[in-house]
């Protein structure tokens, strides 16, 4: 009898413990920011390239401003469809600021549920609270879609999602911080290629834990689409590479010796072409000062 | 007189590589010859960005013949995927060219076109070349976007 009471008392405390440690964190009501504008909200729209998952798959030019979602992803825990996230009912259409801001920077959904790290809120969360406020206000004015494209969540365990709490709190890691001696311009290169461009999700190996290593930032790793792996695009990957190249190739996509980007990075550089060229420059910059392979 | 004269050199001396290596591309396997097409496709794509990037003068007939090389070699390029094809030579060519010959074709002629249109205008200046080569660009990863294995 008492060894039940005592077994109990066990389970039950590492039950709670679970619930307590994978419990959603969302943003203070303070905290969320507000007041956004939608035109600022555009440039932080193309270098965040939520177009390249949450468009259509086959959509091109200005159909990629319709986020009806549909592409299905291949993530190491089986597939994921990836969800319309346009201002309409079966979108984010009614969200609140909150709900957004959580959504992006903590990977919360509106429901206290956890997102799957597949949307790159891994990196979103180093986003700045003005341009979280100033992509939710262009993001409102895109088109409606009603598309509910298939709910094909994760398969089994892995659809459940109340266990990503505990890789938030345990195993998730930062980014390198800005490097040493940086100006303004590889500053803001860091941000936009830490917090926006998410370079890190593909570029950068992952931990035992399936987290960005940081130990190993931008290094090249196995591609996600499951072929190959991703190139080296840190200073020593880049070797050779000037400013102005690695700038131009997210303009149009073109390497020093004019060959052309193709797989996921061809998504990307639509959306890079449509940055400022400052901003361009400022990656390419900050890539410069990413330290390499010793 | 003198830049005319080089310009002509030029042009012939592209018109000589187009013609050798079209040549050459007859006792090639399909792999090799649509290698090779690539490359000069390449080549002609880096006389355009030297230009656009600033690293070389611009010149309007060395453009033009950059983009007749990609027109005139393209069509070939596409007739190189036959059954048997697949692999072999270090190709980078995906499956889905056989599977989806369709698609693949519409992205090829879609390079053709951009090419042809970038024809009209990259001889109006340095501005328009530079406002060209993102639609040529484009017209080049959306084929490698989907059809082209990654390089490593």
């Amino acid at each position: 009898m008492r060894l039940v009471l005592a077994a109990v008392l066990v389970l039950g405390t590492g039950a709670a413990a679970f619930w307590f440690l994978s419990a959603p964190d969302p943003l203070a009501a303070a905290a969320v920011p507000t007041g956004g504008d939608a035109a600022r909200g555009e440039a932080v729209f193309w270098a965040g390239g939520c177009a390249s998952c949450h468009a259509e798959p086959s959509a091109t030019g200005d159909a990629k401003l319709v986020l009806a979602g549909g592409m299905v992803l291949k993530t190491p825990l089986g597939p994921i469809t990836v969800p319309n996230i346009s201002p309409s009912r079966q979108g984010i259409g009614g969200w609140s600021d909150a709900d957004f801001a959580n959504a992006v920077t903590r990977g919360i959904a509106p429901n206290g549920s956890h997102y799957v790290p597949a949307f790159p809120w891994t990196s979103y969360r180093h986003m700045a609270p003005g341009d979280v406020a100033d992509l939710k206000a262009f993001m409102d004015t895109l088109p409606p879609s009603d598309a509910e494209p298939g709910a094909a969540g994760l398969p089994f365990p892995f659809g459940w999602r109340r266990p990503i709490g505990l890789w938030k709190r345990f195993a998730m890691t930062d980014a390198p911080p800005v490097p040493d001696g940086a100006d303004d311009e590889v500053r803001r290169g860091h941000y936009l290629a830490v917090a926006l461009g998410h370079c890190g999700e593909c570029h950068t190996p992952r931990t035992a834990l399936m987290a960005m290593d940081p130990a190993r930032w931008l290094k090249g790793a196995p591609n996600p689409d499951g072929e190959g792996t991703t190139p080296d695009i840190t200073a020593a990957g880049l070797d050779g590479w000037s400013a102005a190249d690695i700038a131009y190739l997210l303009e149009t996509g073109f390497t020093p010796d004019y060959d052309s980007v193709g797989g996921s990075m061809s998504a990307v550089i639509d959306n890079w072409a449509k940055v400022a060229p400052e901003d361009r420059q400022a990656i390419a910059r900050y890539l410069q000062a990413v330290p390499g392979a010793p | 007189m003198t830049a005319a004269r080089t310009t002509a050199a030029t042009l012939m001396a592209a018109s000589l590589t187009l013609s050798l290596s079209l040549g050459a591309l007859a006792q090639d396997s399909p792999q090799e010859q649509r290698h090779a097409i690539m490359e000069d496709v390449g080549d002609a794509m880096g006389v355009l960005g030297g230009m656009a990037k600033g690293e070389t003068a611009y010149d309007a007939d060395a453009a033009i013949a950059a983009l007749d090389t990609m027109i005139t070699e393209a069509p070939v390029f596409l007739t190189l995927f036959p059954e048997g094809s697949e692999t072999g030579h270090d190709t980078r060519a995906k499956p889905e060219i056989w599977s989806d010959r369709a698609g693949f074709e519409e992205k090829g002629e879609a390079m053709i076109t951009a090419a042809s249109n970038a024809k009209e205008t990259a001889g109006n200046g340095l501005d328009a070349l530079r406002a060209a080569m993102g639609p040529l660009g484009q017209s080049c990863r959306g084929c490698h976007e989907t059809y082209r294995a990654p390089k490593n």
